[in-house]
């Protein structure tokens, strides 16, 4: 392989608007922000309940989202494939192979990344804030959002952190998508299915991509810790 | 408020064991004691903020469970941390924080939300983050916003604490503003002069119980 070659191609096949390649981006995007915004509301209140209130099990579900945030994806494809398959409990929606079984599985994958950083960040909030908010009459409802929004940056990060991890994860994308061109293939199924084939230019740029989505959400974090949110 | 008893325990060792007590409208009243006597776990139980064993606890004649304080009750009773904490928006949100909560909007809430300001002369204090704000100022502002809510009972935990000079001077002249206007409060404090402003009762917390000086 000439490498320098491929990456000369890999940046012409950028700037050029290929179409194919564009469509991988897109499909990527898509269904990786839609999972998150599925998964970000519900993640959030349960590491805001998890936070804030004693219950029985309480330490079961903390120790359970902490373990999960190391669950391999691809074992999340395995037990979703199993779901969505035809003779599966799930199989009638006929789902398997579609970009919404891969927003399943994203939203599966980013949930714990989501719930662990606003446990982390309501467990971390000021207690006084809480209490102002209660003292000056608010519900607890209002109370809980002015705490959320208190910690609003590290809550934030979270969503990038999940944003990073489900951007990039190829395991249950390739089971439950299935890597179909221009339906299910995204960023990461793409260079995989590529670099097997030996067409290296379109995997380096995918790869650039991906890279530059890291640095994206490094320098988010970046201007959040600026803004005094994270210390 | 009232109360027949007010018990408090912390890992078998009895904090606060309180005979009857009661803050009548309008009434002021400091209470000193040494570090650790319980003088914020007072204030804080009376706030609802945490648990305590209350016989007999009823605010405005009516009988309370405590810790299932009704809603009226939590607006009429207003709890300043020694340190107050702001959100992290603006001067004036802050003040108008309690009013929002209480369902006032619009014209109304910027209305009091001036008068407050005004009251406690933080107008030039409006742009800048309450997090830069001085502990003077902050508790200037912490004032303001539990008095534009007008409660029945105002609960101040070492408003005074950690200030000197003039923004102390600035807290008690707020103060004693609030005692004037006939509202009823109880402190807890050290500050000599807080203790004798006109119209303070004051008691004293030792061994668990309070006693009048």
């Amino acid at each position: 392989m000439d490498f320098l070659a491929s990456t000369r191609q890999a940046f012409a096949l950028l700037f050029s608007g290929d179409a194919e390649l564009w469509t991988i981006i897109w499909i990527s995007l898509r269904v990786s922000l839609l999972a998150l915004a599925i998964a970000t509301p519900p993640a959030v209140v349960l590491g805001y309940v998890l936070a804030q209130k004693r219950f029985p099990g309480r330490r079961v579900l903390v120790v359970l989202i902490q373990g999960l945030l190391s669950f391999p994806t691809v074992v999340v494809g395995l037990i979703l494939y199993i779901l969505l398959t035809r003779q599966g409990p799930l199989g009638s929606w006929a789902l398997l192979f579609t970009q919404e079984a891969m927003i399943m599985g994203q939203a599966v994958i980013a949930f714990p990344v989501l719930a662990a950083f606003a446990l982390a960040a309501v467990q971390g909030a000021d207690p006084r804030a809480h209490e102002t908010a209660v003292s000056l009459g608010a519900s607890p409802l209002r109370a809980a959002m002015t705490t959320l929004l208190e910690v609003r940056f590290a809550v934030v990060a979270g969503v990038f952190n999940g944003f990073g991890r489900v951007i990039s994860e190829v395991g249950c994308a390739m089971m439950v998508g299935g890597n179909i061109a221009g339906v299910t293939r995204n960023i990461p199924t793409a260079i995989a299915l590529e670099t097997s084939k030996g067409d290296f230019a379109q995997g380096i740029a995918l790869g650039v991509v991906l890279m530059l989505f890291a640095l994206g959400i490094s320098i988010a974090l970046a201007l959040l810790q600026g803004r005094g949110g994270l210390k | 408020m009232s109360f027949r008893h007010l018990r408090k325990s912390f890992g078998g060792r009895k904090l606060l064991d309180l005979g009857p007590f009661a803050i009548g409208e309008g009434e002021a009243y400091v209470v000193t004691g040494d570090n650790g006597s319980g003088k914020t776990t007072l204030l804080r139980i009376l706030a609802g903020l945490e648990p305590g064993e209350i016989a007999g606890f009823e605010f405005q004649g009516a009988a309370l469970t405590h810790g299932k304080l009704p809603e009226n009750v939590r607006h009429d009773i207003v709890y300043v941390h020694q340190h107050p904490y702001l959100f992290h928006t603006s001067v004036a949100h802050n003040i108008g924080y309690g009013l929002a909560a209480r369902g006032i909007d619009g014209a109304e809430r910027a209305r009091l939300v001036e008068q407050a300001i005004a009251w406690a002369g933080v107008n030039h204090l409006r742009g800048v983050p309450p997090t830069k704000l001085s502990g003077g100022e902050k508790q200037r502002v912490a004032l303001a916003r539990a008095k534009v809510l007008k409660p029945r009972l105002f609960l101040l935990d070492e408003p005074t604490a950690n200030l000197d000079g003039e923004a102390r001077g600035q807290a008690i002249a707020l103060i004693r503003q609030l005692v004037q206007d006939n509202n009823s409060l109880l402190i807890a404090c050290h500050d000599r002069e807080l203790i004798e402003l006109p119209g303070m009762r004051h008691f004293h917390l030792e061994n668990g119980k309070l006693l009048e000086v």
